[in-house]
């Protein structure tokens, strides 16, 4: 028994068990509460809300695209600004580390040091460790990309390193995809990016916007994860946003919310038949309408509406073509009219 | 739009002071030192917060400041995810696990299973232990650990030292170090990514300040 920490792992059994014979790609999209526990000073929030996508069977640079759009887009549309990407890459890193040699703790400072992006210390520590000629200067211009057009720039690494001319050529590909969608300056390069998931095997990647000091979200491309469930490998790649954080960023920025301006109606009759057909001509217009099941008198249908804050009480008459007595909760006047007159008058 | 670069700052004890030299040597003047929790400094684009040393880590972590000056020690002991941007040399101290002059532990070694340790760093004081394969029994008490095994509390205490003066005062010996700490300069992980020129030019100010 487990809580789910995130979604992906329960989207790949989903996909391996429930979806053996959908058509490739699958796109999915989750809204989901998901739990985490830490031991940290601070109680942070064991349960929280992800929002996310996952794009299933396809290991194109354009599939990777189509995800870093998406979720860009999400984030402008729900109103954020000053949005931005930073990319890394899990296969790369992981290949340029195994190929120093270093014991796990030394990585791990490694690591360390490429996300300072502290050129002096970075390279005391690879002279300190004895690294490669060919293999400092990977490190060293990596660490120092800012952009994804820097990386394709990058000299040539020696083919003794894993896969990391491969996975050299994807950023550059990635990055031309981005272009395409025009979103290549919202993009960033980091190189010690890796969002502490072990199955990502490509481009990795976290959303964030400034004043806020944790990321929105993210995700990257995991290749090697859905067969653990079955036995096919299916190539993958996603995202999934914080909700909260979201909205916190969204208060951050200082973002108001419209108000909700749709104006409330309640509908009165001694003809319910009548009433009723209103509510519905009234909702159909795209008002929220209420029917007055109470039957109460004409005073103390006013005075609910004033009370519950509804802005025109409709006292319809035996047919919707005789002209409505419309009272206006806000001047307290009434007047005779038709209904679709009202409702023109009120931009319905 | 943009906010001004927020740099916590150790509100009291022996991290205070020299904090503040440091910035200023780097030409960032605190104008309200006397009386307020946040002031504005000499330079209008940073501002500086006052926070316990304890709770910079923190503060710096969740992004409440994008930069806090506070000791290595509780980066650690805090578990912050933060980039530790400099060494700023100063607050060198040590780790340590302590025992009664006349106690008759006289290594970690004769230390047994069910000891009391009474302590400031839970966090760093229970992964020693376990690391050694001992459950040891962990206390979390506020400042004055040092008190603990006069009053019979705990058998042993883990606590920072500097001088040592303070153990010596107490009767008390170190019989391990966990680990040695100085003063760092802390940035928020996003901060680095969104502010990253103004904290660039912040480093290279406080490095041509000259460290300690």
């Amino acid at each position: 028994m487990a809580l789910r920490p995130e979604m992906t792992a329960p989207v790949a059994r989903i996909v391996t068990t429930r979806m053996p014979s959908a058509p490739e790609p699958i796109r999915l999209f989750y809204v989901c509460n998901v739990f985490r526990y830490s031991q940290s000073y601070v109680e942070r929030g064991r349960e929280f809300r992800q929002a996310g996508v996952e794009l299933v069977g396809c290991n194109t640079p354009e599939a990777d695209g189509e995800v870093l759009a998406l979720l860009i887009s999400s984030l402008k549309k729900i109103g954020l600004k000053e949005v931005r990407v930073d990319v890394g890459h899990a296969g790369l890193l992981k290949d340029l580390l195994k190929a120093t040699g270093l014991d796990e703790e030394k990585k791990g400072i490694l690591q360390g040091l490429l996300g300072y992006r502290d050129e002096a210390r970075l390279k005391k520590f690879m002279d300190q460790n004895i690294f490669p000629p060919k293999l400092r200067e990977a490190f060293l211009q990596l660490s120092s990309c800012r952009r994804l057009d820097e990386v394709s720039s990058v000299s040539p690494v020696s083919s003794k390193y894993g896969k990391t001319e491969d996975h050299l050529r994807n950023l550059s590909e990635v990055r031309d995809v981005l272009a395409d969608y025009g979103i290549e300056n919202l993009v960033f390069f980091n190189f010690s990016l890796t969002r502490k998931i072990e199955y990502y095997t490509g481009i990795v990647f976290e959303a964030s916007v400034p004043n806020l000091g944790l990321p929105l979200g993210g995700g990257g491309r995991y290749d090697d994860f859905i067969e653990k469930f079955g036995k096919l490998k299916i190539p993958a790649t996603g995202f999934a946003l914080e909700i909260e954080k979201c909205l916190q960023a969204l208060d951050a920025q200082g973002f108001q919310p419209q108000k909700g301006e749709k104006i409330g109606i309640l509908v009165t009759s001694r003809f319910r038949n009548a009433a009723i057909k209103a509510v519905n001509a009234l909702r159909n217009a795209g008002v929220v309408a209420l029917l007055d099941v109470k039957k109460s008198d004409e005073k103390k249908v006013i005075k609910y509406a004033k009370l519950a804050g509804i802005d025109y009480v409709i006292f319809v008459d035996s047919s919707l073509e005789k002209p409505a007595t419309v009272y206006d909760a806000k001047s307290d006047v009434s007047r005779n009219v038709k209904i679709k007159t009202f409702l023109q008058s009120i931009g319905g | 739009m943009k906010r001004k670069i927020r740099v916590a700052i150790p509100s009291k004890g022996r991290l205070r002071q020299p904090s503040i030299q440091a910035l200023q040597r780097a030409d960032i003047n605190i104008l309200e030192e006397e009386r307020a929790y946040v002031s504005k400094t000499s330079d209008p684009r940073f501002e500086a917060i006052f926070a316990r040393a304890f709770d910079v880590p923190l503060y710096v972590q969740y992004g409440a400041v994008d930069l806090g000056i506070t000791g290595h020690d509780l980066i650690l002991e805090r578990e912050a995810d933060v980039h530790e941007l400099l060494d700023l040399g100063f607050g060198k101290c040590r780790l340590v696990v302590a025992v009664p002059e006349n106690s008759t532990i006289r290594s970690i070694n004769d230390i047994s299973e069910v000891a009391r340790v009474a302590t400031e760093y839970p966090n760093l004081s229970r992964k020693y232990f376990e690391g050694l394969g001992k459950q040891v029994e962990i206390l979390r008490v506020r400042g004055t650990s040092e008190l603990a095994p006069k009053l019979g509390l705990a058998q042993i205490i883990v606590d920072v030292s500097s001088t040592g003066e303070t153990l010596l005062k107490n009767n008390l010996k170190v019989i391990a170090t966990i680990l040695d700490s100085t003063c760092r300069l802390a940035c928020n992980k996003i901060a680095f990514r969104t502010s990253e020129s103004e904290i660039n030019e912040f480093l290279s100010r406080l490095r041509r300040g000259g460290l300690e």
